[in-house]
């Protein structure tokens, strides 16, 4: 489901809510309202029945007909007001009360009437006109009692609803926000993970991320994946161009290269057969035999090319630093022949072993070492330094020329891709390139330059900590 | 007494048959792969004619071009070289070679270009 529609579901949900509350609190508000009504009617009601109640009073202490006169104008107007508001007050009372109320007022009535028309007053007329007003008053004032305490109940039991309404708004509120966060961080979380990886170089396991996008985030997710998926074919696309770039460099020192193979060979063929007569077969047997020497070496030079050259997929071998940088150092061997540039290595003894594509390091020695050449073009010291940090599990691979150097403004811009401080004659791939494949290696690449002075590269490597090692190590800590 | 002649090449097949070739002829050779030595044992020694290699290691061809011009103006010196570029035959000119052979080095014209440098 998008997020859209979660969204959009949690706020009907909540509108639902806020709805019924809505209705039920003005439910509630309109029985109130209707309740006070007739607490207002049985009020009338209970102060007009008091005012019989003094007149009947006055009847008996001063024997006042007049007296019974009012008992009777009031009691026909309370009896009109009972039956205009039967509604309200059937919903106070009930049927039952309502009935006996009804009965005992029109029966005081009368009892008063035949009083007045008579003039006479039978026996018990006292005793029993006098209960009847009592049980009036008495029915009133429970009625007004009743009709208070429910009244307040109502109310009491609005705010309780109002209460744990509100409280439930919130905990749902609460609950579809933790939801969203929840949710929302975790994907951001695999989000902020996958560039993180992708920043460091580790496109391939980004592309690896297969997900059937199933919300908005996925989407982002996807196209993350599909992006690291089409700069990885660029990136060997673009590692591969860098490689033919340095390799056209390469190969004017290897015409050179291969020409003294070719004359030893030569001169081996011209000494043989002017020398033919008087050579003896043992001779005649090491001349061939220095031949073969040397078309070895040639092939031995072209192999070392093909070598470079070659597209290869990526493949992580165990590997002496040393043999890595000898291979490297010579690819430009003939590079520093015909230059006035003099190689000076320094290389610890006993170099942990580390775990790297081996053509791709070597691709970004040779890029270094193309470049130092370059800088250097009215010759100077070429300075390679290999030592480790064990502490750190890093190798050190220090390339430190004598040459130009490179301006502060450059240095910032060095390894951006197309970046190029030689013109026409650069592509501004090397360091770029170079840059990411160290990346890949878990390793790290910086440089140092002062104008006129020279500039050294610094290349950090992990040094191999095969697993099996690393489980021995925990397995004697733990003991 | 014969001519004598030190051939300077870190390539060691080139020392052994520019030597067998020339002791062929007539001449004395003497051979160095490593041009410091080489270049000890002209200070201590005149040869008529000095046949070097331009790029060797520490000392280059060069270098003993100018010090035999240096310490033997009467002696010749051939330079032979696999990193043949105009700028390095305009160098050598100018400090007075008398011949240049990009290799791979005919042996023939060789031979002429000695015969011809030691005037026999």
């Amino acid at each position: 489901m998008t997020i859209r529609m979660r969204i959009i579901i949690a706020a009907i949900i909540q509108a639902a809510i806020i709805c019924v509350i809505s209705i039920f609190g003005y439910l509630s508000f309109n029985t109130i309202l209707s309740k006070l009504r007739t607490i207002e009617i049985i009020d009338d009601l209970n102060i007009s029945l008091l005012e019989i109640r003094k007149s009947e009073k006055n009847y008996f202490l001063y024997s006042d007909v007049n007296a019974l006169k009012e008992v009777v104008g009031r009691g026909k107007e309370i009896d009109k007001v009972v039956q205009s508001s039967k509604k309200e007050i059937l919903k106070g009372l009930g049927p039952k009360t309502y009935n006996v109320l009804g009965t005992n007022l029109s029966k005081y009535l009368e009892l008063a009437q035949k009083v007045i028309s008579t003039g006479k007053t039978p026996p018990h007329f006292g005793e029993e006109f006098r209960t009847l007003g009592h049980e009036l008053t008495r029915l009133s004032e429970v009625l007004l009692k009743r009709e208070r305490t429910d009244v307040n109940n109502r109310i009491q039991n609005s705010i309780f609803m109002l209460i744990i309404s509100l409280s439930a708004v919130f905990l749902f509120q609460l609950v579809v926000w933790q939801y969203f966060f929840h949710f929302i961080i975790k994907e951001l979380a695999i989000m902020g993970n996958l560039i993180q990886m992708a920043s460091q170089g580790k496109l391939h396991e980004v592309a690896k991320q297969t997900i059937s996008p199933k919300n908005e985030l996925d989407d982002a997710i996807k196209a993350l994946a599909d992006m690291a998926r089409e700069l990885e074919k660029r990136e060997a696309v673009l590692l591969q161009s860098e490689k033919l770039a340095s390799l056209g460099i390469l190969i004017s020192g290897v015409a050179h290269e291969l020409g003294n193979p070719l004359n030893n060979i030569s001169l081996m063929a011209q000494g043989y057969l002017s020398l033919y007569d008087i050579l003896g077969d043992g001779e005649k047997k090491n001349f061939m035999a220095d031949i073969l020497t040397q078309t070895d070496r040639i092939s031995r030079i072209i192999n070392n090319l093909l070598d470079f050259s070659r597209q290869k997929k990526q493949e992580l071998i165990e590997i002496e630093p040393g043999n890595l940088i000898e291979k490297s150092i010579t690819l430009v061997s003939n590079q520093l022949k015909i230059t006035n540039v003099k190689l000076h290595k320094y290389i610890e003894p006993d170099l942990r072993p580390i775990y790297v594509d081996a053509p791709q390091i070597e691709q970004v020695l040779v890029n270094l070492f193309i470049n130092a050449i370059q800088a250097m073009p009215e010759g100077g010291d070429l300075t390679v330094n290999v030592g480790q940090e064990v502490e750190n599990g890093y190798l050190i691979i220090k390339v430190k020329d004598t040459g130009l150097g490179i301006s502060k403004e450059d240095l910032l811009h060095i390894f951006d891709p197309f970046f190029t401080t030689k013109g026409t004659k650069g592509t501004g791939l090397g360091l770029s390139v170079s840059y990411g494949i160290i990346r890949q290696h878990h390793g790290d690449i910086a440089v140092e330059s002062e104008e006129g002075k020279g500039t050294t590269f610094t290349l950090k490597i992990p040094i191999y900590q095969p697993k099996e090692k690393e489980e021995d190590a925990q397995a004697d800590r733990s003991h | 007494m014969p001519k004598q002649i030190v051939v300077i090449d870190d390539e060691k097949i080139v020392c052994n048959m520019v030597q067998r070739i020339l002791t062929q002829e007539g001449y004395e050779v003497e051979t160095f792969t490593d041009s410091t030595q080489a270049l000890n044992r002209i200070r201590e020694k005149e040869f008529d004619l000095v046949i070097t290699d331009l790029k060797m290691e520490n000392i280059d061809g060069m270098d003993i071009l100018k010090e035999v011009n240096q310490l033997y103006p009467e002696a010749k010196v051939i330079m032979l070289t696999a990193y043949a570029t105009l700028d390095a035959a305009i160098d050598a000119i100018r400090e007075r070679i008398f011949d240049f052979f990009p290799k791979p080095v005919k042996i023939e014209e060789l031979k002429k270009s000695v015969k011809k440098a030691l005037g026999s």
